[in-house]
């Protein structure tokens, strides 16, 4: 039995101290795997993500219950650095980039000021193999980058953090569909040759599918559904509320199942 | 700041007949303390009613309002140099020179708030800074072409045969402006106006879509805010007898800033204490100045500009929200702080 | 303008120029205001006529050590400091850095007393005048100014664009969030950014001080550079420089024709008429306004 990388239990998370914005979200993401966190605007995706990686103290929120637990240690409520350091990165869902920083400053920065030459120099072919792109756009400022170019950048600069738990926070927003095909296929990659988990949030359900391994789809602050991807496309629902496909039936929200067993595969 | 449970309650000026016992207890104390205190005692008292008006003033616009302003020194100087210029050129009688200084000052605010309309934070500070140096450019212009080195001397007010110079004859007259200012700051605080100002406090783009006209209340804080205050830098004329543009430096508003600061930004009662504790600060010094070598004896105002910078520094980094702030971390009444932050207080 | 007069433009647009970098190099970096420049230029003075004390025939040591120290000055404020107001509100930052130059002036009052200090005079150097063309002089410590403004300039260009502490300090301008999470350590940066202004600052002063003597009010002067730093723009320092030119051109001929009096607040009058138009500044970034 492997160990999760990050497990959160339970997490309650309260805006000013007041409204709740997470009901108590459990999920699990095993090591290298590819999870993916769906569900409509203000269902708390973006709120997971940031109380994960630490960021969340900004909105004036809060992780008042609940436990995040990452490589088995607790981790919410500190500061964003130390999470950084313990090798969770988040690629942002806006200001992404350094937009009047040119390519290759934009990556630079996030050469860790101990890393040797060598190093940065395996690193740096690395990233340029997998976005073979940005090797010609090295001298171009970042703000003048296409939306799809910057989501390369952005990733590329979080990949060169060396991160174990990567959290990329809506990937496909304002992005062409073939774009974001080809971000995709590149997240797989990524997690296939350099063995880094990745955790995505994303409205856009079929993309998401389509690469992650397991998803969990978020209502309201809570975990509605979940189950490996294949098994989610297939889902009737699913396929109704968030992957488009109508039936002449009427769209329905989770809470209205009734007759239909909650999918749940046995927890490992 | 109140245990009243309904908005009636809370619009009435005493709710408890705790609080009515307490006002009654306060005012007869003010009442007697004239005829106790020793004249030098007097004297700064006197100060500190004044320097309350000023601070009342500027808790209105940036503790209630949220505008940051940086023009008291210049706001005072217009006041007490409106009587300069009108007793010296026309010997106007002070139930002229008060309300025309009342009225510049009206004017003033107006001018200065015009910035608040298109500036926000620190941009409207840097505003209000300029507007300071041309103010006292032009205060110094006048006592530059009259040839007045020293400054412009003033009588004191008289009406009938009664000449207002006694110190205890200021203290009743310099109490009741106080409580006037006082009067005005609790109910613009309760009525429309203060809760207006609280919703622009807080972000003035969500108050204008609760359809809050923000032009109107912005300029309006700054109105009487500048209002009060030049009538406060009025009456210093007519109290010290003598005005002179060398009196209202930056060090002044700094002095006035550090006083809401000390007191408790948009406490009302912070105001005035963060104005007691700013007067009487540099007699504290002196006191201790006695005990310093005689080196430093020689420049006691640089001990207490070193002193003060040091008690507004420890105010802003140990103990943001003041006097009251602290009073009430001591009282244990109100749980004010989150770990890891020091937010800036809401108003109370 | 006769000759003469632009040459005191270009001495005075210089002085602007060179103090005015350290106010953008804060800001730009993060995001403060330090109203306590002009003191911590004034210290810089101070610190030259103290090290002058101690080296006084050997002027270039005791100018490299002195700017050292002023260096090591802006660190120390920030470490000391500065660095507990990170992450708080820019408007309490700002109120800090106030509340630090009053301690300032009565600090630098009670080591060095109200008098009037030469370190020229220390140095033994009568700073000559310098004769330009067609009968036009200025002094050599405005020369040495000029072409210091000129160096430090290029130099900080330079590592700006060119070295990582550079790139860091830029991506910690426009970013910090980011920044951080790419694993730059924000404190570092603005040590770095604190200590470099003073650096400037001190140069300024020191060279100020050869020309001029020093007393407590230089501090003023360091107040009349921010309009010059905001005029260009406070992210910018290429707006600095041009900042400085503006204010230099306009104080000089309101003094010249209009009323000598108006000498401390043609600057003033300046940034009012920027804020009305384009509070921004000419080269600034707009969305500094709503940041704060």
């Amino acid at each position: 039995m492997t160990a999760a990388l990050l497990e959160i239990d339970g997490l309650k998370v309260a805006y000013h101290r007041s409204a709740l914005a997470l009901h108590g979200v459990s999920l699990k993401v095993m090591p290298q795997a590819i999870v993916a966190i769906l569900g409509n605007n203000g269902a708390g995706k973006t709120t997971t993500l940031r109380a994960i990686s630490g960021f969340i103290g900004l909105d004036d929120a809060y992780v008042v219950g609940g436990s995040i637990r990452f490589a088995g240690e607790r981790i919410e409520n500190r500061p964003p650095h130390t999470n950084t350091a313990r090798g969770i990165v988040l690629v942002p869902e806006r200001d992404k980039v350094f937009p009047n920083l040119t390519v290759t400053e934009n990556l630079t920065v996030s050469w860790s000021a101990r890393a040797s030459a060598a190093e940065r120099h395996r690193l740096e072919t690395v990233v340029f193999a997998f976005f073979p792109a940005l090797a010609e756009l090295r001298s171009r400022l970042a703000g003048l980058l296409s939306g799809g170019e910057r989501q390369m950048l952005a990733i590329a600069s979080a990949v060169l953090c060396n991160p174990q738990l990567l959290l990329v926070d809506e990937l496909s927003l304002g992005l062409a569909p073939v774009v974001v095909e080809d971000l995709t296929r590149r997240l797989s990659a990524i997690r296939q040759e350099l063995g880094i988990t990745v955790l995505l949030v994303e409205q856009n359900a079929n993309v998401a599918l389509g690469v992650a391994d397991y998803g969990y789809i978020l209502e309201n602050g809570r975990v509605a559904l979940e189950g490996a991807a294949a098994d989610l496309r297939g889902r009737r629902e699913v396929q109704q509320a968030y992957l488009g496909q109508m039936s002449g039936e009427e769209r329905r929200s989770y809470r209205d199942l009734r007759h239909e067993p909650p999918l749940e595969l046995p927890r490992e | 700041m109140s245990e009243k449970s309904s908005l009636a309650q809370e619009l009435s000026l005493f709710g408890t007949s705790a609080r009515r016992l307490r006002f009654a207890l306060a005012l007869a104390v003010l009442l007697v303390l004239p005829f106790l205190a020793t004249p030098f005692q007097l004297d700064l008292l006197n100060q500190v009613l004044l320097a309350s008006i000023s601070a009342l003033a500027l808790m209105l616009l940036t503790g209630f309002a949220g505008l940051i302003s940086l023009g008291t020194a210049g706001l005072l100087a217009a006041g007490a140099f409106t009587v300069g210029v009108l007793f010296r050129e026309v010997a106007a009688p002070f139930w002229i020179t008060l309300p025309a200084a009342a009225v510049l000052g009206a004017c003033l605010g107006l001018i200065f708030g015009l910035p608040s309309l298109r500036l926000r934070g620190l941009y409207l500070a840097i505003s209000t800074l300029g507007l300071h140096f041309v103010v006292v450019y032009l205060g110094g212009e006048y006592e530059a072409r009259e040839t007045l080195s020293t400054g412009i001397m003033i009588d004191s007010p008289s009406i009938g045969g009664f000449t207002l110079s006694s110190g205890r004859a200021w203290y009743f007259v310099l109490l009741a402006f106080a409580a006037l200012a006082l009067l005005i700051s609790v109910n613009l605080r309760r009525t429309r106006t203060g809760r207006a100002w609280r919703a622009l406090r807080e972000r003035d783009i969500v108050a204008a879509a609760l359809g809050i006209n923000v032009t109107r209340f912005k300029l309006m804080a700054f109105v009487v805010s500048a209002a009060m205050t030049a009538t406060a830098g009025a009456l210093f004329a007519y109290f010290r007898n003598f005005v002179s543009i060398d009196a209202f430096s930056l060090y002044l508003t700094v002095q006035y800033v550090a006083m809401i600061i000390i007191g408790g930004m948009g406490s009302i009662p912070g105001a005035v204490l963060g104005a007691a504790f700013v007067v009487l600060f540099p007699y504290a010094i002196e006191a201790v100045a006695a005990y310093l070598p005689a080196r430093f004896g020689n420049v006691v105002f640089a001990v207490d500009y070193a002193a003060f910078g040091v008690v507004m520094i420890l105010f802003l980094l140990l103990e943001p929200e003041g006097l009251i702030g602290l009073w009430h971390r001591l009282k244990n009444s109100r749980i004010r702080r989150r770990p890891g932050t020091k937010s800036s207080t809401a108003p109370r | 303008m006769s000759l003469q007069l632009l040459a005191n433009v270009i001495v005075l647009a210089a002085i602007y120029a060179l103090v005015g970098s350290g106010y953008v190099l804060i800001y730009r970096v993060s995001r403060v205001l330090n109203l306590a420049h002009g003191e911590l230029m004034m210290v810089g003075a101070y610190l030259l006529v103290a090290v002058a004390g101690v080296f006084p025939s050997n002027p270039p040591i005791a100018l490299v050590l002195a700017a050292l120290c002023g260096l090591l000055m802006g660190i120390a404020v920030y470490v000391v400091l500065m660095r507990w107001m990170t992450g708080e509100a820019v408007l309490a930052a700002v109120l800090i850095t106030i509340a630090l130059g009053i301690l300032l002036r009565g600090l630098t009052i009670l080591i060095w007393t109200t008098q009037e200090f030469y370190p020229g005079a220390i140095f033994g150097w009568r700073n000559p005048p310098v004769h330009l063309a067609r009968g036009v002089q200025i002094s050599s410590a405005s020369a040495a100014l000029v072409c210091m403004t000129i160096v430090v300039y290029l130099g900080l260009f330079v590592s700006f664009r060119l070295t990582r502490w550079g790139v860091r300090m830029r991506a910690a301008g426009q970013n910090p969030l980011l920044a951080e999470q790419r694993g730059i350590r924000l404190h570092g940066v603005y040590a770095l950014a604190w200590g470099l202004s003073t650096f400037t600052a001190s140069l300024a002063g020191m060279l100020l001080a050869l020309d001029a003597g020093v007393e407590s009010t230089m501090a003023t002067i360091g107040l009349k550079a921010f309009p010059a730093a905001l005029v260009g723009g406070l992210d910018s320092l290429p707006g600095a420089a041009l900042g400085g030119l503006i204010v230099a051109v306009a104080e000089i001929a309101a003094i010249q024709y209009v009323d000598p009096l108006l000498s401390d607040v043609v600057p003033f009058i300046v940034l009012l008429v920027i804020l009305a138009i384009r509070p921004w500044g000419l080269f600034g970034s707009r969305e500094q306004l709503d940041r704060v």
